[in-house]
């Protein structure tokens, strides 16, 4: 599939010539209720029409814009608005969370939404532990209504970090609807009743169209009458459907989007796409030489990443940096200074003269050997199909190449590959962390170093797939998730970058983006690199819902 | 008659094989649905939620072989074919339903036509042999079923769809149209059927065609065509019931096989044209090791190619009467 695509954009590019002139700006347009929206998003399937919230493979048709979540926290910002929860405090000793719960909000059935809905929603995740995706009762200890509005929260031990989880990322269900359902995993729930902008309209196989809630709580919104999300089973129609304007939302990969997508209507056609997470080379640190820190520094110098975002990502994933911190997304909780000290770049001198300080030699074939002659010689797993990672690490391989290190690239099945990643059967390995990304790089540094994350090898790892061992590290992380306070986080977040550039657990190679493909023909109010009031991606849950109450019609 | 009696025996233990084998073939495959879970939440999945969610499946880990067979065989003949896992919570009979009428109505009558008119020209080439027709049709569509289908599918839409917009650029109808039953939206679902159609037509055609041009050629230098020659007979009825008749039997048993294998739809048409069909469904069912829709599938496949075929037996049967008497 993937060598056609490439040849058939081309030629579609090269004969399809733009001839929208664009009628100029949008700005002086009063937002006004009406509009049909479209969505475009590689869905993978047709729709089966049915919106159990708490489905994961459901969840981004009904989190959000019809389930609310208690308080919206910009995955990009760590910003967070209130929504179902119209305010939040911490107890002092941050193990304990009061939520002062919204009053005027109702279902979209007419029944009144109250405390009890949000502590029904969290005791039934509770009990059913299918439903809870983002294991949010591991830190948990109980939820129970205090007074008519409130709802406590109590934690084993503080958890200040995992009020994105809390409060962002459970959609809350009605009571009055959910108490009746025998079998809530088993549930398709195929008319879902919410809180939120949107409800479920008219859903056949090939499109779910969402239509305005006129009972919603923020008065005057949303200003779109109607969502439409068609059903797209590759990215190839899907992209076609963009760029023919057919959609106004799209959220995939395009292949030369400046002269397929863009070129089309250059006054109208933007794309922008925000890093959410790294794209690793993952080092199985429990046997060498990799549990050998000069080895690991190496590879660290061995990587041309900005060479491999170019050459593998068509430049559209940034070369990631080796404190793990995503830039330009969390570039305020960047130690600049330690990273310029570190100066990891592709440098194969430092690489070979750490190697040769470690006690490496080169032999006859210009590759590395230890003293009893071993070659310096690793393999890594990768996901076959992915093939923009296969172009990732050949660049890889021949930088390798290059200091005098030896790299086999070993494709598999997905089922295979995280098997593998998660059981620790591999010794270099491609890939995200399997685990959301989150609004700050707490979340992914802790999932990716954390020691509790990780098992011995055979077992399931949720994180840290490389075993990285190190109590000092786990500290600060702890540290981190018991305070509130911004300076103290900063301080133990550039700790941690030290110790990322110190001790190289894992190489952020390139960093994972969010695909996000907009017009302004028609319609105004889109998040922009200038405005990120929400992640872009129709696939961000929730939000999605954020961009779609910006979202009006200006012609 | 025993000649039926005989076909149908072979039709029923063909589908007990059928059924065993379907049995047989997914749980040998490496894996599990688990695993494959987490690839369908594109790995953004809590690998301790997935562990709940397969429990929450009812992946029978703990039953034995013969009682999962069983079970299977109970189940599937009361047409309960469980849950799907690749469009949990659904059933795989409602999902099946998502795309079986839109497979059938497309490849289904896509193959007729192409049956019907590659027949129709391979008579009447094989009639007027090294005339106008013969000359140019048969070599210019074998040349284009050489062609891959989406190579010829993408063809299209960037022409009648792109270049000159006369076509809608894919699905199955208005995007945002209901499915009723009026002259509107079935006039929309043969606008939107027409280029996915043409190009089953035109890239399966060259093979009927071929086929149907060789058995008659032959047949027409057979005694009993000389025969009707020789007795006067008016040409179009040596044509067609003397010598099409004969010469249609090999092609009819490939055209029942065809006809079942339409169940598997067109993938790469689907995809193309972003159909709603079966096809992709079956697919990705591989894909997601998704155990109940696949084995589902397969059995539609293999059910609709059994029937088929005994149809296409039976219609042999009537057309020559050779076959009946050979008992």
């Amino acid at each position: 599939m993937t060598k056609h695509r490439y040849l058939v954009f081309g030629l579609l590019a090269c004969l399809i010539v733009a001839a929208c002139g664009g009628s100029g700006s949008s700005g002086g347009v009063k937002p006004a209720t009406g509009g049909v929206l479209t969505i475009d998003n590689e869905s993978g399937g047709l729709w089966a029409c049915g919106f159990n919230p708490f489905n994961a493979s459901v969840n981004g048709l009904s989190f959000g814009i019809v389930y609310e979540p208690l308080v919206y926290d910009n995955l990009l910002s760590d910003k967070k608005t209130p929504m179902l929860a119209s305010a939040y405090q911490w107890s002092s000793d941050s193990k304990s969370l009061t939520f002062t719960i919204r009053s005027g909000v109702q279902w979209s059935d007419g029944q009144p939404f109250s405390a009890a809905d949000v502590v029904y929603t969290f005791n039934l995740i509770k009990q059913n532990s299918a439903l809870d995706l983002q294991s949010v009762w591991s830190v948990l200890s109980s939820v129970t209504q205090e007074g008519s509005d409130k709802v406590l929260m109590t934690f084993a031990q503080s958890a200040v970090p995992y009020l994105y989880q809390i409060a962002d990322q459970v959609p809350i269900v009605p009571q009055h609807i959910w108490s009746t359902i025998k079998d809530p995993v088993g549930e398709n729930d195929p008319s879902p009743i919410g809180t939120g902008p949107f409800t479920v309209g008219q859903c056949t196989p090939q499109n779910i169209s969402y239509s305005r809630n006129p009972t919603y709580w923020q008065k005057g919104l949303p200003y779109l009458q109607t969502v439409n999300y068609p059903a797209f089973t590759d990215n190839d129609p899907a992209n076609q459907f963009l760029a023919a304007g057919q959609a106004q939302w799209g959220g995939q990969f395009i292949p030369n989007i400046d002269t397929y997508y863009v070129a089309k209507d250059k006054a109208h056609n933007h794309y922008w796409f925000p890093p959410i997470d790294n794209i690793d080379l993952w080092l199985n640190q429990t046997a060498p030489p990799l549990n050998n820190k000069a080895v690991r520094q190496a590879l660290a110098f061995s990587i041309d990443r900005g060479s491999v975002s170019q050459k593998g990502e068509y430049g559209y994933e940034p070369a990631g940096n080796q404190t793990g911190v995503l830039t330009p997304t969390f570039t305020s909780w960047l130690d600049s200074g330690q990273l310029s000290k570190y100066s990891y770049k592709f440098d194969p001198t430092k690489a070979a003269s750490l190697l040769q300080g470690a006690g490496y030699a080169k032999n006859s074939s210009g590759i590395f050997a230890d003293s009893s002659g071993k070659a310096l010689s690793f393999t890594v797993i990768s996901i076959a199909g992915y093939t923009d990672w296969d172009a990732s690490l050949e660049v890889v391989k021949s930088n390798f190449k290059q200091v005098g290190i030896d790299l086999k690239v070993v494709d598999q099945s997905s089922n295979d590959y995280f098997n593998n990643l998660f059981n620790g059967n591999f010794q270099l390995a491609y890939g995200s962390l399997a685990t959301p990304p989150g609004p700050s790089p707490y979340y992914e540094l802790r999932n990716t170093l954390h020691s509790a994350t990780t098992a011995d090898i055979g077992q399931t790892a949720a994180g840290d797939y490389g075993r990285y061992k190190n109590p000092a590290l786990d500290s600060l992380l702890d540290q981190f998730g018991a305070t509130t306070d911004p300076a103290q986080q900063h301080k133990l977040m550039n700790q941690v970058e030290g110790i990322m550039l110190e001790d190289v657990p894992v190489i952020p190679v390139t960093e994972g983006v969010a695909w996000y493909e907009w017009t302004t023909k028609g319609f105004a109010g889109w998040p922009t690199p200038s405005d990120q009031y929400a992640a872009p991606a129709p696939w961000n849950l929730p939000d999605w819902e954020v961009v779609l109450l910006h979202l009006y019609k200006t012609s | 008659m025993s000649y039926l009696v005989r076909r149908l025996e072979f039709f029923v233990i063909t589908l007990w094989a059928a059924l065993t084998i379907n049995f047989l073939l997914p749980r040998f495959m490496p894996g599990n649905p688990a695993e494959a879970m987490l690839v369908r939440f594109h790995g953004r999945a809590n690998p301790q939620a997935v562990k709940t969610m397969e429990i929450a499946f009812g992946i029978h880990t703990d039953q034995n072989a013969l009682q999962q067979y069983l079970q299977y065989l109970g189940n599937t003949l009361q047409g309960n074919f469980g849950t799907s896992l690749t469009f949990f919570p659904s059933s795989v009979g409602k999902v099946i339903m998502l795309g079986l009428p839109w497979t059938v109505g497309l490849v289904g009558t896509a193959t007729v036509i192409a049956f019907v008119l590659g027949t129709l020209v391979g008579m009447l080439s094989a009639w007027r042999r090294g005339g106008f027709l013969d000359a140019i049709l048969p070599p210019v569509f074998i040349v284009i079923s050489a062609f891959p289908y989406f190579w010829i599918g993408m063809l299209c839409l960037l022409l009648f769809s792109i270049t000159w917009p006369w076509f809608p650029l894919g699905f199955g109808y208005q995007v945002d149209s209901s499915i009723n039953l009026s002259w509107a939206f079935a006039g929309d679902v043969i606008w939107h059927a027409f280029l996915p159609a043409l190009t089953i037509v035109v890239t399966s055609i060259g093979g009927w065609i071929l086929t149907m041009r060789n058995t008659m050629i032959t047949t027409l230098a057979e005694d009993y065509v000389k025969m009707a020659r020789a007795k006067g007979l008016s040409p179009i009825r040596i044509m067609l019931m003397y010598a099409g008749r004969n010469a249609i039997l090999p092609n009819l048993t490939g055209f029942a096989m065809s006809l079942g294998f339409v169940i598997s739809g067109a993938i790469l048409v689907e995809i193309v044209f972003n159909y709603p069909g079966l096809g992709f469904m079956l697919l990705q069912a591989v894909n997601n090791e998704d155990f109940a829709l696949m084995q589902a599938l397969f059995l539609l496949i293999t059910v609709a190619v059994l029937v088929a075929v005994l149809a296409a037996d039976m219609l042999t049967a009537w057309l020559d009467p050779r076959t009946r008497e050979a008992a």
